[in-house]
């Protein structure tokens, strides 16, 4: 642990990977609080693999990966929520179908691309002590726009998510925060990309806001809780992985498992009391 | 005789190819307590969701008329049914009863002060003031149903909509509930669905019994042979009060 904090002082790829992990951590706070209040985990697994569709386009067509990800990312999120809203019965395969989809156009695309690719291997498992100045700002400007749009339809989202029936009677179009709330989760997921991976991005965007669910009264308090514990976890995954030189993305989503079975059992503990 | 509130005029549904509902005409007045009874899959529900706008008939029509001239958003309040949400969302009991505004609200975070004033209000009417920090999980079942009608009321409509606003709670909370309603229908009209005919008699000011198409309409004059009408046979009527 010494030894990381001297490193830490050191070198700066540590340090920009722990920006990284507190700026990831406020897009996974708040939008994990969403996908697990609303129990779309599957789906936002769905999306995060259809990312590699955008990124392998991108490489073939050789302009920046992270833009190909974001658009991949928007537009599935856009087609499985309109699909969805109109399909409802079939959500389940409807969402198998992106997910593989979205890895097989990835794959082809990148099966034509000459030459390997590294940065590939660090989208699909995540690089850290890769990350630049500049993939730190970006992550920043997603992370406001995440915000802003969440601050300004705060309730809309609470009431179309809680009780879509009655959000529907009093008139919210809810259709429309769906589909917007899967474009959030999409952003977002283009965040968290560049710390583990689009494979693992599911865990950062599940087990710590369902730790928080455990505690938390209101939604805004979950969003705060689940940030803190998002940046608590993937800063440990950086600081363990440090010494050992193991992948850090894979450490950070071990960590955040450990903290998610410990919580159910100490959950589990206090109330048998 | 009251003003005409809504006026379903021989109205038609089906599910695909099974009818629903068939030919069914109810007037409803201003400030009428009525209760819509029937058995499992009569149909109350579905005519429900046609008033409410939920879905379309696919024969008749049903009018809806203003005569407060109030914003159309609120004119109905609606009290669903528990199933329609999970227990353990985060959300507290003085948010959901906030919701009510969320149709004239401003966007952004906040809301304004008259209205948290007016959800003040409601939830002393209600005597849940005391419970408005608590999660929603916490609550016993009357308990929650007087943070849903809270919310309705809210809104503050001319017509409350209630679905099966009893089926989750104890007998001493039933009774509580439908005395609460009692008052407010003095000032408002209150439409409730429920399977238990004898306990809402009691109550409301008319009964419309529907099993796919209405067939009876008044509080005093429901009679043994018009239940069995109702429900097709005797034994039949203790196999659908079973749940």
């Amino acid at each position: 642990m010494h030894e990381f904090i001297i490193a830490l002082t050191e070198y700066t790829f540590l340090q920009n990977a722990i920006i990284a992990c507190l700026l990831a951590s406020i897009g996974c706070g708040v939008i994990g609080s969403y996908v697990v209040v609303k129990k779309i985990s599957f789906l936002t697994g769905g999306i995060a693999h259809s990312v590699l569709a955008g990124m392998g386009m991108a490489y073939f067509y050789n302009t920046s990966p992270i833009m190909g990800a974001i658009i991949a990312a928007l537009i599935s999120s856009i087609l499985i929520g309109w699909i969805n809203l109109r399909w409802k019965e079939h959500e389940d395969v409807l969402i198998a179908a992106f997910w593989s989809a979205g890895m097989a156009i990835g794959i082809l695309f990148l099966s034509r691309t000459p030459g390997y690719n590294v940065d590939l291997m660090s989208y699909l498992f995540g690089n850290i002590l890769l990350i630049t100045r500049s993939n730190l700002l970006l992550m920043f400007l997603l992370d406001l726009v995440v915000l802003a749009v969440v601050f300004i339809y705060y309730k809309h989202f609470l009431v179309s998510v809680f009780d879509e029936e009655f959000a529907r009677l009093r008139g919210i179009n809810t259709e429309f925060f769906y589909i917007l709330l899967l474009c959030l989760i999409s952003i977002t997921i283009v965040i968290l990309i560049q710390l583990v991976g689009l494979i693992m991005v599911i865990a950062l965007l599940t087990l710590p806001a369902a730790i928080a669910n455990q505690y938390v009264t209101s939604l805004h308090k979950m969003f705060m809780l689940s940030a803190l514990l998002c940046a608590v976890i993937s800063v440990t995954g950086v600081a363990l992985s440090f010494g050992p030189d193991l992948p850090t993305g894979s450490v950070i989503v071990l960590t955040a498992c450990v903290a998610y079975f410990s919580s159910i059992i100490f959950k589990q503990f206090v109330n048998n009391k | 005789m009251n003003n005409t509130v809504i006026d379903i005029d021989n109205v038609s549904f089906n599910y695909g190819v099974v009818p629903v509902l068939e030919n069914v005409s109810l007037k409803i007045y201003e400030d009428e307590f009525i209760g819509i009874i029937g058995p499992n899959a009569s149909g109350k529900s579905t005519l429900l969701k046609l008033i409410l706008g939920l879905l379309e008939p696919d024969k008749g029509v049903i009018h809806k008329y203003n005569h407060a001239g109030k914003d159309l958003r609120n004119h109905i309040g609606y009290v669903p049914q528990h199933s329609s949400f999970p227990r353990d969302f985060p959300v507290t009991v003085s948010e959901v009863v906030m919701m009510g505004h969320i149709a004239s609200s401003s966007r952004l975070f906040h809301y304004k002060n008259k209205e948290i004033e007016l959800a003040k209000q409601v939830m002393q009417k209600l005597e849940i003031e005391n419970i408005e920090k608590r999660q929603i999980g916490e609550l016993s079942g009357g308990q929650l149903q007087r943070v849903l009608i809270a919310r309705a009321l809210v809104c503050e409509p001319e017509i409350l909509i209630l679905d099966e606003p009893t089926s989750n709670v104890d007998m001493r909370a039933e009774e509580d509930i439908f005395s609460l309603l009692k008052n407010y229908s003095e000032h408002m009209t209150i439409i409730v669905v429920s399977h238990d005919i004898a306990f809402i008699s009691g109550y409301v000011d008319r009964v419309a019994c529907l099993n796919r198409t209405l067939v009876c309409h008044n509080t005093a004059s429901i009679s043994g042979k018009m239940i069995e009408e109702l429900y097709d046979a005797p034994v039949k009527m203790i196999h659908h009060h079973h749940h």
